[in-house]
């Protein structure tokens, strides 16, 4: 039998969902991770810590930070990757999508096509992390969390984020294609 | 009748689409566009575009993570 | 879907198909890395029995925005920018299930009088708040992705992603810096708000609810209006 042509392999692997598919699992995976960890996905916060750690490994040191300062911050940093949850969830995230690609035959690496992404990116990355930091948060742990946990902030977060993604879409067309 | 093709390989979301949408505006009725993408985003996002723009779409996957969209402006 | 479905677009004779590489079949890399991804998760556990849920909703995470395309970028950035809201709308509804879902889950706690988890998750509402969002929107646009979107487009393949990974990290950092003046100066004159408080809980989970339906079709109207035009 030839699993390529196997009709549920087409359905669940090899095609796209729809996003309402997408949007159902991905809910209740966010209620599953509240009720199993105590708290709500988020993504974001966690790369700060992944920067302290290369920031560290570096030979720089975040001990005078207010934001390492508090004692949970330092132990989360002392404990290192392999015993922080937020950490191996989103390196989850990536292998998670890598066997998703691979499972469906999909899988491409695909180059750097222009100093226009390096810079697109580079710029975009920064934007993000400080965003994120000063916000509370990125889209899941400040927008999406945020507003599944009937906080003001994610609704105030939502308004600034779209009013962002218009000026981030007028300076994608002008500088960035 | 002609056919053009659009290399948007290694563009990631919405450049494919917002190329896609500026050069159909070039092209005559009857027309074949032939976008080339690699990113699974737009896989989904231009045919639906196309779609509701009322052309005619086609998908192919033509290499492991590529595909062509073909779209035929039919107004 | 009918995504594969054939329009019977007449192809012009100018060209005809091209052959094609032979596709390689990466399925069974796709079964190998499932089964460490497996394995590493049992390792996890006995190493230190807290973490292998992490790693297992991490993993499907990664296959479901994977596999659906969900994109929160894309639900900010495409009603502007190319008039499209099917996105925006679906975002909207994974709203609705998890506001239900969190709501049912702290109440829960709450009459028990355990003390409610997530609630860090409340935070103060600053113009910080409104800076840092602003400057995560226009970022994700030109990055192509935001946070759980860059993570998976690295598991992708995308290069470019991986550079705007590292830079996320490095902007993180920076933030991180900083926020002891942002904290000092900002977002201490804001004030953390949980609807609950004002509006009781049914109230707020109704009002929210509302405000969600209203933005679905806003959202609905928008497409069909440009749409005519």
């Amino acid at each position: 039998m030839d699993i390529k042509k196997n009709k549920y392999y087409k359905l669940w692997i090899k095609d796209a969902w729809p996003y309402i598919t997408g949007a159902v699992l991905l809910s209740l995976f966010q209620i599953i991770t509240l009720a199993t960890t105590g708290n709500p996905w988020g993504v974001s916060g966690i790369l700060a810590n992944w920067g302290a750690w290369l920031y560290e490994t570096a030979g720089g040191s975040v001990d005078k930070w207010y934001y390492f300062s508090s004692e949970g911050a330092r132990r989360t940093l002392e404990n290192g990757f392999m015993n922080h949850g937020g950490s191996l969830r989103n390196l989850g995230i990536i292998i998670g999508a890598l066997a998703a690609t691979l499972l469906s035959s999909g899988f491409k690496f695909k180059k750097i096509k222009s100093w226009k992404q390096i810079i697109a990116a580079t710029l975009g990355g920064l934007l993000m992390g400080y965003g994120a930091r000063i916000g509370f948060g990125c889209n899941i742990g400040a927008l999406f969390s945020g507003i599944a946990s009937l906080s003001l902030s994610g609704w105030v977060y939502a308004l600034f984020l779209f009013l962002g993604a218009i000026i981030g879409s007028k300076l994608l067309v002008k500088y960035f294609m | 009748m002609k056919e053009v093709e659009l290399d948007c390989l290694g563009e990631a979301c919405p450049i494919p689409l917002v190329k896609a949408e500026n050069k159909i505006k070039e092209l005559e009725i009857g027309d074949v566009l032939i976008v080339q993408i690699d990113h699974s985003c737009a896989m989904k996002n231009l045919p639906e575009w196309a779609r509701k723009e009322g052309h005619n779409v086609e998908i192919e996957e033509i290499d492991d993570g590529e595909w062509e969209i073909i779209i035929e402006k039919v107004k | 879907m009918d995504e594969q479905k054939s329009t019977g677009i007449q192809r012009s004779s100018t060209r005809t198909r091209r052959t094609r590489k032979k596709k390689k079949n990466q399925l069974p890399f796709g079964v190998a890395v499932v089964l460490l991804a497996v394995v590493f998760g049992i390792l996890l556990g006995y190493k230190n029995p807290g973490m292998p849920i992490f790693w297992i909703t991490g993993l499907t995470f990664g296959y479901i925005l994977q596999r659906s395309r969900f994109c929160f970028t894309a639900s900010m950035r495409d009603p502007f920018l190319t008039g499209s809201t099917s996105l925006t709308r679906t975002v909207l509804t994974a709203f609705a299930i998890t506001t239900i879902g969190f709501t049912a889950i702290k109440y829960g706690a709450y009459v028990k009088g355990l003390p409610m988890p997530g609630q860090s998750y409340i935070a103060p509402v600053s113009l910080a708040t409104a800076a840092g969002a602003f400057m995560f929107g226009v970022g994700m646009v030109i990055a192509g992705g935001c946070a759980s979107g860059t993570l998976m487009r690295v598991g992708e393949g995308f290069s470019m992603q991986i550079i705007s990974l590292f830079f996320f990290i490095v902007g993180s950092l920076w933030g991180a810096h900083d926020f002891g003046w942002w904290k000092l100066n900002v977002i201490l004159k804001g004030k953390a708000i949980f609807l609950p408080d004002i509006f009781g809980w049914i109230g707020a989970v109704i009002i929210q609810l509302i405000i969600i339906a209203l933005l679905w079709i806003a959202a609905d109207k928008w497409e069909n209006r440009k749409n005519l035009a």
